[in-house]
Parts: structure tokens; C-alpha cells; sequence
């Protein structure tokens, strides 16, 4: 335990030496500009938009840390030959995969803090008063990158670092297009191909069980169950995930 | 030395052609009578796929978009495929109240194929309230310009009906429901007049009282081009066109002062066909 916490939080002071963190700088740069022009060309309530900017602006900025990094999460250290180091004192490989996933995901989740923040700051200063429920929003993006990260995490030891990017941001969107392969499954004439669609949907995370903007932007009732197994989703998924990279990581050489 | 000055000044030369030739395109006004750049409008569906689950943002994107692209066209122009447009934005966003509103406000602004404008209108606010049951507003906003706008006193009334149904609408639509109903009753200006005066005073937000603001501006609007196009309309009679300005009916001693609207601008004249025209924008700050 003592081994991942000591590579999680080297993770995170790399990514803060990166200056992953002034993206939510960028965030706020974005959303203060998009709403003095939006401000300008809109009719009607402003703080829908900003609501629905910023959240989609969290959306991609954690997308962009999670897919950035995981070109350089663990081919930096072999690249560097320091994975050599730690892997010599008491280290096993699941713990130091672990403590990259761990470090990676305080980044994200330091950054989703901050640029929440920004934007029920934003919903406030523009009349929309304070409005608790965007954390339950930008929360669930937070789940969402869990396991996106761990996606990342996978890829960074199945492939080289360009493809693992190239690999994850293919997850991001295809885990936002899922839902339509369930709906293929009821359009397709035989069983089998039926099956197969429906093991490749079990197989693609569906990014859209953790999309909760509508119900918060609207201020529409949000069924606790919804968002409980959503939860549950979110991290098995991940664990499982996980759970691959730390197999093929026992296997991979290093040399 | 010489080499890097001729560099530098052939980069200051193309610099200036391209933007010399920027400001010439600028001026070339290209019109768009077949709304070319809407015709290839994305299906919602598409669009909804594409956002990968920011559908709401896209929703806005087109909402703005569209507020742009209709203020910046003539008048001939503007007007196609609105109600196509504002389907897309309220099918990416079924929840988007400021897009059905405004929306039918663009669309009732034409004065021609007013039937067809009429059925858009409809079309939009009968959606808006499948899609927001609950919701008295957008009815009773409804039933206003079904009133005001159209003078269809059915539609008004079913429009008014909903919103009285609602629970929890205000008192004021149930009372106002009973005098449109009594047969031969009509809504008088001053009706109308106090009614929007009691809302507006009663809002809470800007935007609320910035429509009702608009709907007494509709109102004096309706009320004076009743008024005026008559009269318009016997000066091209009796003398073959219609007059440039207001001043020549005053000076003909048809009118005593130019008339003003609401917010004090002088009315338009629009010529085909020879008729008052109230600034068809309120600004909502």
C-alpha cells in the first residue's frame, strides 16, 4: 500500500511539473470569454449555456489530460530506464500500475475540483444562483474518467505511446456511441450475430451511463438508483480494466 | 542584409494583398434566397451521436447560431426553413424553453404566408408542451400570440386552457380563461394592457419582465398599425405611391406627429405592400 501511495503521489508531482494543472486555467479563460460573447449574442437565460459549456468543457479537458498521459505514463519511465530502479526495491509491477492509475486520477480529480468550481462561480456571477447539483454532474464525469484512465493505463502497456492515445480517445468516443449497439442487437435478424454485438457492448464502456447534464441543467428529477449503479458501473469497470493492465504488465519486457 | 529586407518585404506585400482582398470580399454581398448554407443541416440524430453526449451544447451552439443567421439576412430571405431549424434545436434539447420562445417569435414576424407561419408557430408550442407538460409559461405565452399576434381566439383559448390546467399556475390565468370564453366578450386593449402590466409587475426575473415588456410593445404595435396602414393605404390610392416618410402625412395634415412606438421609435414604412411596420427586434437587456 505504502509502494502505490508513493508512486501515485510522484505521478501527481510529475503531472504538476507537466503543468497539467493549468488547463483548468485554460477552462477558465474559455468560460469567461464564451460567456461574455454568449452574453452578447444570446436571447434568454445565459446561465444554460454556461451550464452546458462548462460541463461539456470539464468533459473534454479531462478527456485531453487522460489521453495525453497515457502516452507518457509508463514509456517515460522505461524510456528514462527509472522503472528499472523502482522495480529493484521491494515494488511489485500491479503496485507501481496502480500507483500510475492512483497518481493520474488525483490529477484528474484536482483539476475537476478546480474547474467545478470555476463553473458554479460562473452559474453564480450570471444570476443563476448557486447550484449544488452541477458537483453531482461534474462528479460523474470524475466516475467517467476513471475509467477512461484506466483505459489509458491499459494502453500505455499494450501498445506504443502514440497508439495509446490514439486508443483511448477511440474509447472516449466509442463509449458515447455504445448505447447504439445495444440498439443494433434488436435490429439484427440472427442469434448469433445478436450475441456477438451484444458481447462487443458488454466489452465498450457506455460512457453515456455517466452523463447526467440534461438532468442537472434542467433541474430534472434524478432516480438515486440511477446514480448509484452508475457508481458501481463506473468502478468495476475500471477494476476490471485495471486488472488487464496488471496482467499484461507481469508479462511485458522491459528491456 | 538586402536579402532579408526583400523577404520581409514581399511577406509585408502578401500580408497586405491577402487582407486587401479579405476587406474587398467583405464588401460583395452574396444573397442567399435559397438558404443554401441551411440546406445541408444536419439530422438531429447525426448531431446527437457526434456530441458524444453534449447534446444540450450543441443545442445552444445552433440556438446562437441561428439568432445571428436570421438578424443578418433581408427580410425575403431570413425566414426560411425556421421552423426547421428550431425543430433541430428542440429535438437536440426537448427541455430548451428560450428556443421555443424566441423561436415562434421569429417565426411570427413575417407578413406574408401568414397561415403557414401560423401552423409552424402551433407546431413548435404544441411540442413545446408535449415536451414540457408541466410547464404554464410557455401556454400562456402561447395563447398570447395566438391572441395578439394571429387574432385566432380558438387557439388562444386552447392555448390558455393548458396553461390554466397546469397546477400551480397562477390565479390570473384561470380568471383571464373566463373572459375569453364568455361568448362575444371581447379582449380589449385595456384588458390586455392591465393583464401584461400585472405580469410584468409580478416576474421575478429580467427576462421575464424583458417579454412582457415586449408583448405591451406587441401590443401598442398591433393597436397603431391598425390604425395607420388605413391610412397608408388611402394616401397610395389617391396619389400612386406610398409616402417616404411620415413627415409628408403630417405635413399633408393627415397626421398630427410622427408616429412613435412604445419605446419611442418612429414606425417604418414599408412599401410593398404599403403598410406601418413596428421594429420587428426588442432588445431582452
Amino acid at each position: 500500500m505504502r509502494a502505490i501511495r508513493i508512486i501515485a503521489a510522484n505521478t501527481f508531482r510529475e503531472a504538476l511539473r507537466d503543468k497539467v494543472l493549468y488547463l483548468f486555467l485554460g477552462f477558465a479563460v474559455l468560460l469567461l470569454a464564451s460567456s461574455k460573447i454568449f452574453g452578447i449574442l444570446t436571447v434568454g437565460d445565459q446561465d444554460k449555456i454556461i451550464k452546458d459549456l462548462g460541463l461539456a468543457g470539464i468533459q473534454f479537458f479531462l478527456m485531453l489530460i487522460a489521453v495525453m498521459m497515457s502516452v507518457i505514463l509508463v514509456s517515460r519511465e522505461i524510456d528514462s530506464k527509472t522503472i528499472y530502479y523502482i522495480l529493484a526495491k521491494p515494488v511489485r509491477r500491479w503496485q507501481f500500475l496502480l500507483g500510475k492509475y492512483v497518481g493520474l486520477m488525483s490529477t484528474v480529480l484536482v483539476n475537476l475540483l478546480l474547474m467545478t468550481v470555476i463553473l458554479v462561480l460562473f452559474v453564480w456571477l450570471y444570476g443563476g444562483g448557486f447550484d449544488p447539483w452541477l458537483f453531482l454532474a461534474t462528479g460523474m464525469i470524475g466516475v467517467e474518467m476513471a475509467v477512461l484512465v484506466a483505459f489509458a493505463i491499459l494502453f500505455s502497456v499494450l501498445t506504443k505511446p502514440i497508439l495509446g492515445s490514439i486508443f483511448t480517445l477511440a474509447v472516449f468516443v466509442a463509449g458515447h456511441l455504445s448505447q447504439d449497439l445495444w440498439l443494433l442487437t434488436r435490429h439484427l435478424p440472427g442469434s448469433v450475430g445478436r450475441t456477438l454485438v451484444s458481447v462487443l457492448y458488454y466489452l465498450v464502456p457506455n460512457l453515456e451511463r455517466f452523463n447526467f447534464k440534461t438532468e442537472v441543467v434542467h433541474q430534472l428529477p434524478i432516480p438515486a438508483a440511477a446514480i448509484g449503479w452508475a457508481l458501481v458501473y463506473g468502478l468495476v469497470f475500471s477494476g476490471f480494466v485495471l486488472v488487464l493492465a496488471c496482467l499484461r504488465f507481469e508479462r511485458k519486457d522491459l528491456q | 542584409m538586402k536579402r532579408v529586407l526583400l523577404t520581409l518585404f514581399v511577406l509585408v506585400v502578401l500580408l497586405a494583398g491577402t487582407i486587401g482582398a479579405e476587406r474587398v470580399l467583405q464588401q460583395i454581398e452574396r444573397p442567399d434566397p435559397l438558404g443554401r448554407k441551411l440546406l445541408y443541416l444536419p439530422s438531429p440524430e447525426i448531431l446527437q451521436l457526434v456530441s458524444l453526449g453534449n447534446s444540450g451544447l450543441v443545442a445552444d451552439l445552433f440556438y446562437l447560431w441561428s439568432i445571428q443567421y436570421y438578424s443578418k439576412y433581408q427580410p425575403h430571405e431570413r425566414f426560411l426553413y425556421l421552423d426547421t431549424v428550431y425543430d433541430l434545436i428542440t429535438d437536440l434539447d426537448p427541455l430548451y424553453h428560450d428556443a421555443y420562445r424566441v423561436g415562434a417569435l421569429i417565426i411570427q414576424l413575417p407578413t406574408t404566408d401568414e397561415e403557414i407561419h401560423k401552423k409552424a408557430v402551433i407546431r413548435l408550442f404544441d411540442k413545446a408542451l408535449r415536451n414540457m407538460p408541466s410547464n404554464h409559461e410557455i401556454a400562456e405565452a402561447a395563447a398570447w400570440d395566438m391572441y395578439i399576434r394571429y387574432r385566432d381566439r380558438i387557439e388562444a383559448l386552447r392555448y390558455l386552457k393548458s396553461a390554466a390546467d397546469i397546477p400551480g399556475s397562477p390565479h390570473r390565468l384561470k380568471r383571464f380563461l373566463t373572459v375569453w370564453s364568455e361568448d362575444g366578450q371581447e379582449w380589449s386593449f385595456e384588458n390586455a394592457l392591465s393583464y401584461w402590466q400585472e405580469v410584468r409587475d409580478e416576474a421575478e426575473t429580467d427576462y421575464d419582465r424583458a417579454v412582457c415588456e415586449k408583448q405591451i410593445y406587441r401590443l401598442f404595435a398591433s393597436r397603431d398599425e391598425e390604425l395607420l396602414n388605413p391610412m397608408l393605404q388611402d394616401w397610395q390610392a389617391r396619389h400612386g405611391d406610398c409616402p417616404d416618410s411620415w413627415q409628408i402625412l403630417v405635413d399633408a395634415g393627415w397626421l398630427q406627429e410622427i408616429p412613435v412606438d412604445y419605446f419611442g421609435r418612429t414606425y417604418r414604412i414599408l412599401t410593398e405592400p404599403c403598410s406601418a411596420m413596428a421594429e420587428d427586434s426588442v432588445r431582452f437587456d
